[in-house]
Order: C-alpha cells, then structure tokens, then sequence
C-alpha cells in the first residue's frame, strides 16, 4: 500500500469543514461526494464553478465554504481556474502573496457542464498543464433544471427529455478515456459511497501538480426518482454491479482501483430507480436490459484480458 | 401544491372564471419549501406575481409557517381566511399566529408516518378550498381532478378524487366563507416609499460574501418530516458509518467516538437510518419529535413561530 | 518621450506595456491579433514582466480575464467583433464582479454575412453589459485612452472594466504618428494595482460571484453597477484633466470641434470622425456655419456635456457606422433621448447610416448630408434615415450577384 493517510475507514474524518445549511436536495450525491472531498483538500482552496446544481452552494449571503469561492459561467469555469491560478502563481512571483497564501484552484463542474459545453475550456486547460484540480459531479442528466438528458446519460434512462418507453436512446459518453487522452497528471474514477476509496484518490490529486481530473457518480433522489435514503445503497450497487468502474490513470496508466469480484447483474441498480422503471413495468424490457447487461460485462472482459496481458486496466493490490 | 394549485385553477377555470395560476420556484429543491398561487375573477386577470392581499391561504405543511422566508401569512389581513392542514384546533393557530381572521382547521388524514408521503394533501387541499370559495361546483372539482391527473391512471385518479371529495364534503358548514376582495383604489392608497438609492463602493455592492460557511444560519432542519434518532446503546462508534455519509455533514463525532447530530441542520434523508450498521438510528415522524420535544424543554427562547 | 510612427494595434500594445500590465489571456482574431503578437513578442524579449495565456475562445478569455482580476492582477486583453460576441455573456458576467481591467476592441462588421472590415454594432453591442466604452479616432488616442481607462477601471468610484474601442483597419493596420511617453511617468500616472477587498487569499476566504435569488437583492446590485457606472462621468473628467496636465493632450468626454457657433452639427464616433473634421472645414470656408460632436466616452453617456454643446443647434446629422435591425442607427436613439424634452429649441436630428463593413463615407457625403440636414432644418421636417448608398455600388452588387448566378436561379434555371 503506497503512503496514504487512510488506510481504514477510521481514519476517515469525523468532523466535517463544509458548512451546513446548504440548499441541496436532501440526499444529494453529489454533495456527499463534495462534503467528503472537502473535508481532505480543506480550506486552502478556492472553488471554481460551473453552473449547475452546486452554484446554489452560495446563494447570497450564505456559502458554505470555509474558504473561496468564484462562481463564473456554465461553460468555463476550468477557464476562470485558469485566470486564477495564473494570477496568484504572478502575485506569488512579484512576492505580493507568501507562499502560505497560496490556495489550491479547484473547478466543481456537473456532468451537464463538462462533458458537454464546458469540454473545450477543460481539454485546452489540461493542455496547457494547468495546476488545478477538476472535480465533476455526475448526476446524468441536466440536474438543476429538471434533469434534462445530457450527454452523460446513460442508455434507456427516463429524463425529461426522453420520456418514452425506451427511455434515452443516446449512450453515455466515456469522458475518462476523453479526460486521459490529453495525458493529464491524474485522472480518477469514484463515489461518494466508496469514501475510502475517494479519500486516497483525493488525498493523492491533493499532493500532485499539474491537471487532476476526478470523476464521481452522483446518484441523484430528485432526478433518478428514488427515496433519498437509498442514495448510498445505490451508489454502492454502481461499483457492485460493475456499471461504475473505480479505476485512474497514473503514470501513462488506467490502474483499477477495485474489479468487483461477483459482479451483481446490472438489474440490481437499476430496479432501485425510477428512471429504469419502464424497463422492468408493464412489461420487461429485455432488449435493453440485456444490452445494458453486455455493455458491463464487455468492459470487464476487456479489463481482465488487459490484465492477463499485463496491458490497460491493471488492478491495484489491496484494493478497498 | 403545483398541482393543487392547477387543480383549484382548473376547477374555477371549469366554472367560468378567467384564471391564472402558477407555482413559484427557486431552483428545484426536493424537501425545501414551494408555494403556488390561484388568480380567479370573472373578468380577465389582469395583475401579475406574487398574491399581495390573498382572500384565502392554503397551508399544506404547516411546520411551514414558523420558516420566515416561506412568508406564509404575507399580505393576510382579518378578511382572509386562512386553511390548514393540522391537527390542532382554530384557537391554538389564531393564537399562535395572532391572527383575528377566519381560521379553518383541515383535519390531517395520517396515511403514513411521514408527512412527505401524504401524496393526496394536495387534492384534499383543493377540494377543500374550492367549497370555501363557494363558486365551485362539486362536478368541477371531479372534471378538474380528472383533467389534471388524467396522465396518472385511473387508481390514482380514484384515491385523490375520493380525498378531495371528502374535504370538499368536510367544509359544508364554511361553504362559500371565501370573498373576492378589494384591489387598492388610487384615491386612497399607500405612496410607495421610493428612494434615491445611493451609490456605494464596491466594497460593499459587489455580489461577494466576506466570511466563511455564513450557510449555518440557514436552519434546513425545518425541512424535515422525519427525524434519524440515535439509540446510544446500539451505537458501536464503528468508522463512523452515519458521519462519513451524511451528504450535509450534520454528523460529527464527540471526543467518546459517538456521532452527534445537528438538528438545525438535518434535513431527514434518512441515508444514516439506511446506512448504520448496527441499525442503532430510527426514524421518527418530526411532528412528534419536535413536540415531544417542545413538551419536555423548559422555557427555551423561541425563535420560531409568530409573525417575523 | 519619443514620436514615431504606429498602428493602431501598435499603439494599444504600447498602451499596455506602459500600464504595467501583468496578465493577459489572449485570442487571436483580425484585426486585432497584431495587439497580442506584439505584447508576446516584448513578453518572450524580458522587454514586458507579464504574462500571456492563449485560451481557447473568446469566451473562456473574458473568463480568465476576470478571475485573474478577481484574484488581484491587473489584467488586459483585446479582441473585436465575432470574438466580443462569442464573449458576451462573460462581458455582463466580469463587469457584475465589479473588477477593473481594460479590453481593446478593435471594431469589425458582424457575421453574417462574415466580413472583416470595420463598423461599429459590435462594441455597441455591448453597450448594455457594464463595461465603459472609450471610443478613439487616431493611434495616439489608442495608447493615451488605455492609460485613461486603467485609472477609470481602477478608481474606486468605479471599479468596473473599460473597452478602448479603435477601428479595425483605419487605425488598427494603419501607421500614424504617435507619442510614446516616458515609461516612469507613465508609471506614475497609473499607479500599482489596488485590488481593494476582492482578491484571493488563503487568510481571507471569500465567495464571489455568488447567486442571488430575488428581485429585491438583485436590483440592488444591478442599480449599484449602474450608480457605479455613471459615476465614470465625473471620474473620466478628472483623469483627463489630469492626463493633460501631465502630457499635454486633451481629451475630453465630448470632443467638440468648431461647435461654438455652428448651427449644424455632425455626430459620429470613431476614425472616420477625423473625415468628418476636414469636411466642417471645407464647409466653413464655403460659409456654412457647421461643427463636429464626437463622443469619446460612450458608456457612461455623456448626456450634459452633449446637451450644453447642441442647445441652440438647429440641426445635427447622427452619422451611424452600425445598424440596429428594424430600427435604425443606435447613436441617432441615444441622441434621441438626450434631447428629448429640451424644449422647442431643440435641433432637428437626422439620421444617416454608412460605413458598415468598412464602406467609406467620402467628402462628397459629407457636404450632401450638410445640406439635407439644412434642408430638414429649414422646412422642420426630418426625411426618414438615410441608407448611404449609390446607383453606382448597386450596379457594382448586381455584377457580383450576376457572377454568383443570382437571375439564373431565380429564373428556375440548372
């Protein structure tokens, strides 16, 4: 196990920086993953937003962030991390900030922002090898307003947009292959659910230099039609069911940092979910569920096989 | 209450009159509060927003009234009659609201412990609210019901119509109690008390909070229906499970290891109840807990309640 | 102090170079691209201690642009037409974060069609956003309005950011003479930056930019950005007076050119206003009694200056290089509402559209607008706007519309 500070849950934080009192739905993913990742990158930070559902994490006069903030625009937030850092790295230079002063930039994007409008302002920043850190919450679909399709919703899922009896018929874009074509420091995979796991991806994002990129599934009540309290429950049926790779790319690599071992069938997660309701009533769906089912099963065919052949998609010793 | 709303609309609308109805968002939010607003008239509606001098208000949730920023009661004078959801009596609400109007208790029909269950409270609403204001029939109550539900299948149809209409039948004895009231006459009216705004630096009027985590004075707990309660002697203080997972972080962890949960704070999504491990966290319906809690306090400085 | 020959884009790399500037995300677009090349080329020299970022849009530059300055820089960035569109929305975005730096636009006409000469319905499309707007109308004014309009950006009765407008290819590729002051005293007219309360700093956490929810709240920030605004009016006519005494040139709100005792008057902004100036005097040797009016401050309106130099004018000719679709020329109404209910003696306004896309306005134009503007002055009754065009360039269209097989596909032709 390479150096990390968590090494069990325990060593999870038990008290928590961001401020409560924030007006996410009740049960919101996104925000467990946010709440987790702030409690490890801390306060030295300045939050770069793109809008979506956590632009109301600071809706005047109240922000629950115990450091900064900048709100910008929906598509380019990752280049207002870009005028950001440039200019405290010119007052660092000029020697009219210390060092202490310094704040790590981090971009908190949905998924209706980065792997749509805001993908060209990303890609030229992790070209030019800005030192921020990019953080998606991915809730499939255009959240804020009302869970509109995006281009991260998945196959057959109900949106607002897709509300016939197949449900979307678009694919979910594979923005981690896009993310680490461009060669970044760091690129990972997670969910608020695994927080051991996302805390060592943090922890580890935190200590590198250059464009760090994570990626975490934001299982969503509002927009998935569930009963909050399940929001854990499915976020972990997302890694059990294989459907959510926990992987990243390090070193030139795609390492996996968990391979389910009995894979749950897919049904598993999506049966908890009002969006894949149609799938399973009046009638099953076997069509799709069968391709969905292929779909995961193909990806992991295609990582073991990598794995045999000591390739893409090696698994990290002592995973969870 | 979108849908009350536009079921009451559709009723009027059904009777003759020239409505306007609408809901009234922040950005959505499941669990925080959302109010809507009916416009009837027998001319055209012509006024626009926010009901200034409401005739009648509607109260689904009543915890409701003690938020400040709901502005429940904004605009009510003794002429409005006010109708709520409870299971306290007229008196207590007058009371507690110092409110000389017309107060009609509905009575809460508990179909499940959790009040964001109570899916038909807003049918039960509106067929309530359309015998108060007399003009509607109890055919255009169905029709309305019927019209706006019509996507939902007929089972579903069936439970809120019964609901409405047995709300619609309850308010017999204050049936048409509901008058149109009066708009401000330019003769007579309250000058606007405009001001020269004066210029002020940035410093001060650019869009910028200068503080950290001011949020906390935002009291989310009031959007709970259901309350986690940690049984301590089932707690085993493991990695801290409810802590960890909580997505507001309103669970911390005391020196002991047990976690602590700020009720300020919680907004009931019960992922800790799903989550603990040793099942140490129930969920108990917030009405009683917090009355159960109002019973055993000793004087506390409220904050809640009353006009703001 | 030395006196050379400079384009306009010259001149506004100057004008920063001189401001001290420290960051600037660039984008290239003609015709203002020489602006960036030239600051890389000072930066790469050691001859600039600045930084320069290609972003990759207009739209992520304006971005950049205004986080750098919300963290604490002084910023400056250029681009024209297409670029300042794309570039909208972040335009009425950084001004509401109340943060200044200036922006060189270098005006070109709008797509579509797609062209690349000059008019003005870009930088007046922004005229709305919260940006002030210094409009030039020779190179030496570029550099000295950069200078000017990094002390308005920065004064704290303003805090807003500044666009110096300049004409693309008339001034921007075009050399003239131009003085580029000492660079201490430049240094001492600017100042460092003050970044007041707004900056980023790990002992100081702040949120900006942040949303506001209802109309109460929100007006409060949008009529403080406008009080902000106005108050650029006075600022401006301190700067300038001070820039004069510092360096000699005088620049003020309202360039007034023989107006004392003109009884006509042409309104115009920009490069071709300097056209407008020799036509007043040729006139005025013909014995007209005319004056030229050029705004060099746009936003804010400078609607005192302009009322106090037209009262008792009994015509002026709105000369508009832009267009507003369905409506007509954008200075003719902002004329329109200034002197609207300054009595009966208020000059009749006639408006006249020309110049877009670069098409020029010949001294000819000139004379004849003089005259139709008498004309409407002495029967007190205005013709409808004038579309500066001719039989001669209609005819040239008709050959091009020829070439492009126009007729034969009308006809049902192949």
């Amino acid at each position: 196990m390479p150096d990390t500070k968590f090494h069990r849950k325990k060593d999870l934080p038990s008290t928590h920086l961001l401020g409560t009192g924030t007006p996410m739905c009740a049960g919101c993913g996104g925000l467990e993953a946010v709440h987790e990742i702030y409690d490890i990158l801390g306060e030295k930070t300045v939050f770069v937003n793109a809008a979506g559902c956590m632009t109301l994490l600071s809706v005047y006069p109240f922000t629950p962030f115990r450091g900064s903030w900048l709100y910008t625009s929906m598509a380019s937030a990752a280049a207002g991390a870009q005028g950001v850092r440039d200019a405290l790295d010119i007052l660092l230079a000029k020697g009219r900030i210390t060092p202490e002063e310094d704040l790590q930039v981090v971009v908190l994007a949905g998924d209706g922002s980065t792997y749509g409008m805001g993908l060209s302002a990303a890609s030229s920043a992790i070209e030019r090898g800005l030192d921020f850190i990019y953080i998606c919450y991915d809730n499939e679909g255009y959240g804020n307003t009302g869970q509109q399709s995006s281009d991260a919703t998945p196959h057959g899922a109900r949106t607002a947009t897709s509300r016939g009896s197949r449900g979307f018929p678009g694919y979910k874009k594979d923005l981690f292959s896009i993310w680490t074509a461009h060669k970044p420091a760091y690129a990972a995979t997670a969910v608020g659910a695994e927080p051991l796991d996302l805390a060592r991806k943090i922890e580890k994002a935190g200590d590198l230099k250059g464009p760090r990129l994570i990626l975490t599934l934001a299982p969503c009540p509002t927009g998935w039609d569930y009963n909050p309290r399940e929001s854990v429950e499915i976020g972990k049926l997302a890694v059990k069911t294989g459907l959510w790779p926990l992987k990243e790319y390090i070193d030139g690599k795609v390492v996996h940092t968990h391979i389910p071992t009995q894979r749950l069938p897919v049904e598993e997660y999506l049966k908890r979910q009002g969006r894949f309701a149609h799938l399973f009533a009046p009638e099953r769906n076997e069509a799709i569920l069968s391709e969905l089912q292929a779909m995961v099963d193909t990806y992991w065919e295609e990582v073991s096989t990598g794995l045999e052949s000591g390739g893409k998609g090696s698994c990290k010793e002592g995973s969870k | 209450m979108k849908t009350a709303s536009r079921i009451l609309g559709t009723a009027f609308f059904v009777e003759g009159f020239e409505v306007q109805d609408a809901p009234r968002y922040g950005a959505e939010r499941r669990g925080a509060p959302i109010f809507a607003y009916v416009r009837a008239s027998r001319n055209s509606v012509n006024e626009r927003g926010i009901i200034r001098r409401p005739d009648l208000i509607i109260v689904a949730d009543e915890t409701l009234v003690r938020i400040p920023g709901a502005g429940v009661m904004c605009g009510a004078t003794e002429r409005t009659v006010l109708l709520v959801s409870t299971g306290e009596t007229a008196m207590v609400w007058g009371e507690r609201l110092s409110f000389s109007g017309p107060v009609i208790p509905l009575p809460l029909v508990a179909e499940s412990e959790d009040r964001l269950e109570a899916r038909y409270i807003g049918a039960a609403c509106a067929g309530a609210a359309a015998r108060l204001v007399g003009d509607i029939s109890r055919e255009a109550l169905e029709r309305a019901i019927r019209d706006e539900l019509a996507s939902r299948g007929e089972k579903v149809v069936r439970r809120n119509l019964d609901q409405a209409l047995e709300a619609y039948d309850l308010m017999a004895a204050h049936a048409g109690c509901v008058a149109q009231g009066e708009e401000v006459s330019p003769e007579a009216y309250k000058k606007p008390d405009w001001i020269d705004l004066p210029f002020e630096g940035a410093r001060l009027s650019a869009p910028v909070i200068h503080g950290a985590a001011t949020s906390e004075g935002v009291r989310t707990g009031l959007w709970r229906t259901m309350r986690p309660v940690i049984d301590y002697g089932q707690c085993n203080r493991c990695w801290w499970v409810c802590s960890t997972l909580c997505p507001d972080g309103t669970i911390c962890v005391n020196e002991e290891g047990y976690p602590q949960l700020d009720y300020e704070h919680c907004k009931g999504c019960m992922i800790c109840v799903a989550q603990c491990p040793s099942h140490a966290i129930r969920a108990v319906p917030e009405h009683e807990a917090a009355s159960d809690e109002a019973g055993s306090a000793a004087s506390r400085p409220s904050s809640e309640g009353g006009r703001s | 102090m030395k006196r050379t020959l400079l384009t306009g884009n010259g001149a506004a790399a100057w004008g920063a170079r001189l401001a001290r500037v420290e960051y600037v995300p660039a984008f290239p677009i003609t015709p203002q691209t020489e602006i960036i090349e030239t600051l890389s080329k000072w930066i790469d020299n050691g001859e600039m201690d600045c930084r320069m970022v290609t972003l990759e849009s207009e739209h992520s530059m304006m971005t950049a642009a205004g986080a750098a300055a919300v963290a604490g820089v002084r910023v400056f960035t250029a681009t024209s037409s297409q670029g300042l569109l794309y570039a909208l929305e972040m335009l009425y975005t950084v001004a509401g974060w109340r943060v200044p730096f200036v922006l060189v636009n270098v005006s070109r006409g709008l797509s579509a069609p797609i062209t690349l000469e000059p008019d003005h319905n870009d930088i007046l499309a922004a005229r709305d956003s919260g940006f002030l707007q210094i409009h030039c109308s020779t190179c030496q004014e570029v550099l000295d309005s950069t200078l000017i309009a990094y002390r308005l950006a920065e004064h704290e009765r303003v805090r807003l950011p500044v666009i110096v407008n300049m004409d693309g290819f008339y001034l921007s590729f075009t050399r003239e003479p131009v003085e580029i002051m000492d660079t201490e005293a430049a240094g001492r007219f600017i100042g460092s930056y003050d970044p007041e309360n707004i900056q980023f700093r790990a002992s100081m956490p702040i949120s900006q930019a942040v949303a506001v929810i209802g109309g109460s709240p929100y007006s409060y920030f949008r009529y403080e950005t406008h009080l902000a605004a106005m108050n650029g009016l006075g600022v401006y006519d301190e700067i300038a007076e001070e820039f004069t005494r510092t360096f000699g040139r005088s620049y003020e709100a309202v360039e007034a050119y023989r107006t004392e005792d003109a009884e006509f008057v042409f309104f115009m902004i920009g490069s071709f206003a300097t056209k407008a100036r020799d036509a007043v005097d040729r006139l005025r040797e013909a014995g007209w009694a005319v004056g030229l009016l050029r705004p060099r401050l746009l936003r804010p309106f400078p609607e005192d200056h302009i009322r106090r130099a037209l009262a008792g004018k009994r015509g002026v000719a709105v000369i508009d290089q832009n267009i507003s679709m369905g409506k007509g020329g954008v200075l003719y109404m902002e004329l329109a509402s200034a002197l609207c209910g300054q009595g009966k003696t208020a000059p009749v306004l006639v408006s006249f559209i020309g110049g877009l896309g670069g098409r020029d306005i010949n001294l000819e134009e000139f004379y004849e607008i003089a005259s139709v503007t008498r004309k409407a002055a002495d029967e007190g009754r205005v013709p409808p706007p004038r579309l500066l065009y001719t039989a001669e360039e209609l005819k040239e269209v008709r050959k091009l519309q020829a070439i492009a097989q126009v007729e034969r596909r009308e006809l049902g032709g192949r």
